[in-house]
């Protein structure tokens, strides 16, 4: 591997393209849109330069680079990319160019929007290629600012209680999550990810710092009972807020029960893993059953989110093999089709200023080309065979069953459920005859629009049909965590026969 | 001793001189305002390096003699005059940090002298005397001499906070800093006598060596037998002690003062009133607690956990309602109290931790003030955050730099703040207090919404159209721009490279 420091780059150009959008001088205004978003280009260069480069299966994290930042505490500037981190970064490289292209007719201080969204896209990059948990918790927290300020100022309606309440329920986990890292520091004398994994914690502190990490990540993720916040956050976030925060934010809470909570303190996640797995049923059934009775669309996809990230959940803490690569590519499946089915709400939200289901009804005769690619996104989100959302909640599916048998089994009615609130909405809204005069008038799509929405069917499609290079990548290292876990527990994980056989997926 | 070494107290001589010298030569000299700040900015800076030769020249001792917190007797400070001083690093590092404060202070408002006329020379002298008293808090070996430290810079903030004469809110807020104040320091001077009646002694190190000194605070400890000593009366002592310098620091439950004394003082003088006030008494219960009573910590640091979560609670809810920023200044500064205090428990380890986070945070009150005196004005009293609407429009750098200072405040990554909170909650947590920085963390988090808010006005909201007292157009122009940026700067450098600190500070113990 050459020294060649690409992740720091890639953290960076946001920010400097973030730099760049706000020197740009008032009267040269109508530059700030194609410049934020051909500079958000850049760093979906650099990451697909990490995905090409990437050495599939190569143990540990590659592209590393570490400079000390300050010794005495032990933090410092350290970086890479494991197999779980590179599909993360892939799909959050991908979603921010969509959501700036879809951000056109912001009006409202345009350029401040855009400076917001760049360094957000600094942040959440930063996240996932950090392995220093100092730097983890900075990155982590500068997600933050953004979003709250892109859901208050530029939300819809009721957007500074939308914001206000994120921002306390986000930023009350993180406080305990620095308490942790705090305490891990003073315990271990390092904030270094790798070496802290030598550092043995008694099952007690682990049990803390499990529990101080782990409200952090269920607020953020969200888990029952923490998910009141997304419902109101999601609704009134304007479209690229709403992409952004169910394609990319709430994968943090995710990728890091994974990355710290499964990782740093295996005897408390052992021991803690049944209550994660009940409470991510809870909230599969729990999302899915008031996702079916929403009157507001965009609310209804929100609850979708809550009865998805269930599901991640559920596979993350099986603890099996299928369940965690599962769990993974759910989370990359989950940012596509519920990123398309939020940008689709909000093009025709842009036309019609209405969310309300009841006020659509017949559009699929208007328009076409919208019904057709809202129909693959409900498909790809209710995990139709051949379409991304299928491998993952098969494999979650079939990892808990292997440890949790009855968990896996009511999670599954989820399934059936996620088809009835998402074709059910889809029937109101697109079939039947068309109803009222502004329906009548609506426009199909245009070219932009098509063009914003095609990445992400070819995503959905190719995911669906041909996994395999994602799984290479996740599998090797999911099997490093578990590897850690067997070894510094008495936990087993449970094999399945045939496992190989089915990696393929719906080849 | 063959010669007086007149180096521990230089650093008050010299300010102490100043102040007559500016007050001479008004009145027989005859100079003006030009010449008055020549000679209280050479003076303060002339001290400021005083203090700085004082740490030089501790290089050259052995380390034993560097170490006047060692919790063992053993510790061989550099004490002078019979022993009423102590010559260390940690009270080198105050005087730097005092006088610099003062200067800034005064360099930053340098226009509100100008509003007082002929009566200028006798403020810029009370400034030098006031610093002069600061500073004398955190080198007292003797806690007769702290409380005179501490009633040296207290009558001389009375007066500044009154200086403004005529208007009402300038009165008012003198009088009620004067009369809760002098009775602060009445139930401090209460605790050193129930401390004497305690130990026999109100010298914290005794004279010569401290091993075998005579009849220091010190002393008492390492030699007596639990049994014999009169914890009762002890105890108390240290509590109204406790009390006293609490008031000072404006931690709950003794904080009422600040936020009416800061909004009635004319804006121009509060930058002093309230870092320079911060450093004098956040040093002297450093020195109070962990020099002299560091064996009685199982005693006072749960006391201290109580004050601390007290005043990062209410400083934190007082702060989210106000309308005025020097109240909301006022009710952060108890927050920022309780967070330097949670570092407290941990003992003499944490100093360091605690003088980075009196530091930053001192260097970011001074700019945030200085601020105000400018959009308000030097000698206006209030400060409406309304006022601030609009104010990246008006006046870019001025909204910039206040962004800095309030996120330093805030505790955002890559501001001095955030690396300050990181050092006294490591202490607190290493020390076994972890439910205080959870509690702290917790308001830390609701601060942010106060701090925002100002941010939010001055960025995302249109100016008002009557600007009401403050001036239409602020600019930084002049000493003040000077001070500001210097200050941001600051602020940003020693939240990215902090160990340019830290690693100073790591000597002070």
């Amino acid at each position: 591997m050459d020294s060649f420091p690409v992740l720091a780059l890639m953290v960076l150009v946001p920010t400097a393209a973030a730099i760049v959008v706000a020197l740009i001088p008032k009267s040269r205004s109508e530059l700030v849109f194609p410049m934020a978003l051909t500079l958000s280009f850049l760093p979906l260069a650099l990451v697909g330069y990490v995905v090409w480069e990437f050495e599939t299966g190569a143990p540990g994290y590659q592209f590393t680079q570490q400079v000390l930042w300050y010794e005495p505490w032990g933090v410092s500037w350290n970086v890479g990319v494991d197999g779980i981190s590179l599909l993360l970064l892939a799909l959050t490289a991908v979603l921010f160019p969509l959501s700036i292209a879809a951000s056109k007719s912001i009006d409202k201080n345009q350029k401040m929007y855009m400076v917001a969204m760049l360094l957000l896209e600094t942040g959440m990059l930063g996240v996932f290629v950090a392995l220093d948990l100092i730097l983890f918790f900075v990155f982590f927290e500068i997600t933050l600012v953004p979003m709250y300020l892109l859901i208050g100022i530029w939300g819809s309606g009721n957007r500074i209680y939308a914001a206000v309440k994120f921002f306390i329920y986000t930023a009350l986990g993180s406080a305990l999550m620095l308490t942790g890292i705090i305490w891990m520091g003073v315990l271990t004398g390092t904030f270094d990810f790798t070496q802290i994994l030598d550092a043995s914690l008694t099952a007690n502190q682990q049990a803390w710092l499990f529990l101080g990490f782990g409200v952090a990540f269920a607020v953020k993720v969200p888990i029952f009972p923490f998910h009141t916040w997304l419902p109101d956050a999601h609704t009134e976030a304007p479209t690229a807020g709403s992409v952004l925060l169910a394609g990319v934010l709430l994968k943090l809470g995710t990728y890091g029960f994974i990355r710290f909570n499964l990782t740093l303190f295996p005897d408390a996640a052992v021991r803690f893993a049944p209550w994660l797995a009940g409470l991510a049923v809870v909230g599969i059934i729990y999302g899915a059953a008031v996702a079916i009775v929403q009157p507001d669309v965009k609310r209804l996809v929100a609850y979708s989110s809550v009865s998805h990230l269930g599901f991640i959940i559920l596979g993350i803490f099986a603890m099996t093999s299928q369940g965690l690569t599962g769990g993974v590519i759910q989370m990359v499946n989950h940012g596509l089709s519920t990123g398309a089915l939020f940008l689709l709400i909000g093009m025709i939200y842009e036309r019609r200023h209405t969310r309300q289901i009841s006020d659509y009804g017949g559009v699929a005769k208007v328009m076409p080309i919208f019904a057709g690619l809202f129909l693959l996104s409900v498909f790809a989100s209710a995990g139709l065979p051949g379409l991304n959302g299928f491998i993952g909640e098969f494999k979650i599916l079939l990892g808990s069953y292997l440890r949790f048998p009855v968990a896996a089994v009511l999670g599954a009615s989820g399934v059936i459920l996620a088809a009835i609130y998402l074709l059910w909405a889809y029937e109101r809204v697109f079939t039947g005859p068309v109803n009222g005069e502004d329906n009548k008038k609506l426009l199909d799509l245009d070219t932009r629009e098509v063009l914003i929405m095609a990445p992400l069917v070819v995503l959905i499609l190719f995911l669906g049909l041909y996994p395999k290079p994602a799984l290479d990548r996740i599998e090797p290292a999911v099997a490093e965590v578990l590897d850690r876990i067997e070894a510094v527990t008495d936990y087993e994980v449970p094999q399945f026969g045939f496992q190989d056989d089915l990696a393929g997926g719906g080849e | 001793m063959e010669h007086i070494a007149f180096l521990p107290i230089g650093p008050e001589i010299v300010a102490l001189a100043g102040a007559v010298i500016v007050l001479m030569s008004a009145v027989a000299l005859n100079l003006g305002r030009r010449e008055w700040g020549v000679i209280a900015g050479v003076t303060l800076l002339a001290s400021a390096i005083l203090s700085v030769l004082q740490w030089l020249r501790l290089d050259s001792l052995e380390v034993g003699r560097q170490l006047a917190f060692s919790s063992s007797v053993s510790g061989n400070p550099d004490l002078y005059f019979h022993p009423m001083v102590v010559m260390d690093k940690f009270s080198a590092f105050a005087g730097v940090l005092v006088y610099l404060v003062a200067f800034l202070a005064l360099v930053g408002s340098w226009k509100l002298v100008a509003t007082f006329g002929k009566h200028g020379a006798e403020y810029v002298a009370l400034v030098l005397l006031a610093a002069a008293g600061m500073h004398m808090m955190a080198i007292s070996s003797n806690l007769i001499l702290l409380f005179m430290g501490l009633e040296t810079a207290s009558i001389a903030l009375y007066i500044i906070a009154g200086f403004a004469r005529g208007e009402r809110n300038s009165d008012e807020s003198a009088l009620k800093y004067f009369l809760l104040g002098s009775f602060a320091s009445a139930i401090f001077l209460y605790g050193i006598a129930l401390v004497y009646a305690g130990t026999g002694s109100v010298s914290i190190y005794g004279s010569g060596t401290a091993a075998s000194g005579t009849g220091s605070i010190r002393q008492f400890f390492a030699t007596e037998p639990v049994a014999v000593m009169d914890v009762g009366v002890l105890l108390a002592g240290i509590g109204l002690i406790i009390v006293g310098l609490g008031f000072k620091v404006s931690a709950a439950p003794f904080h009422q003062w600040a936020p009416d004394v800061y909004q009635g003082a004319a804006s121009g003088s509060v930058a002093l009133m309230s870092a320079g006030v911060k450093v004098a008494s956040i040093t002297a219960m450093v020195r109070v607690l962990m020099a002299a009573f560091p064996t009685r910590i199982d005693d006072w640091a749960p006391i201290l956990a109580v004050i601390s979560v007290l005043s990062i609670v209410i400083g934190t809810i007082g702060a989210i309602g106000q309308r005025d920023l020097k109240r909301l200044l006022a009710y952060s500064g108890v927050a920022h109290a309780g967070f330097m205090l949670t570092a407290f428990v941990a003992g003499p380890v944490a100093i360091p931790n605690i003088l980075f986070y009196l530091t930053t945070y001192v260097i970011q009150l001074v700019g945030a003030f200085t601020i105000v005196a400018v959009v308000s004005g030097v000698r206006s009293g209030a400060s409406r955050i309304s006022d601030y609407k609009g104010m990246f429009a008006r006046s870019p750098r001025l909204a910039m730099t206040l962004a800095i200072f309030l996120l330093g405040m805030a505790g955002i990554p890559f501001f001095s703040g955030f690396i300050g909170k990181v050092a006294v909650f490591g202490s607190a947590i290493g020390a076994g207090y972890t439910w205080l920085v959870i509690i702290a963390l917790i308001a830390a988090v609701a601060g942010l919404f106060f701090y925002l808010r100002v941010i939010v006005v001055m960025f995302f909201e249109p100016a008002a159209d009557a600007p009401g007292t403050a001036t239409a157009e602020p600019q930084l122009t002049g000493g003040a721009a000077f001070v500001v940026y210097l200050t941001a700067g600051l602020t940003l450098l020693f939240g990215v490279v902090p160990w340019l600190l830290l690693n100073l500070l790591q000597y002070t113990v």
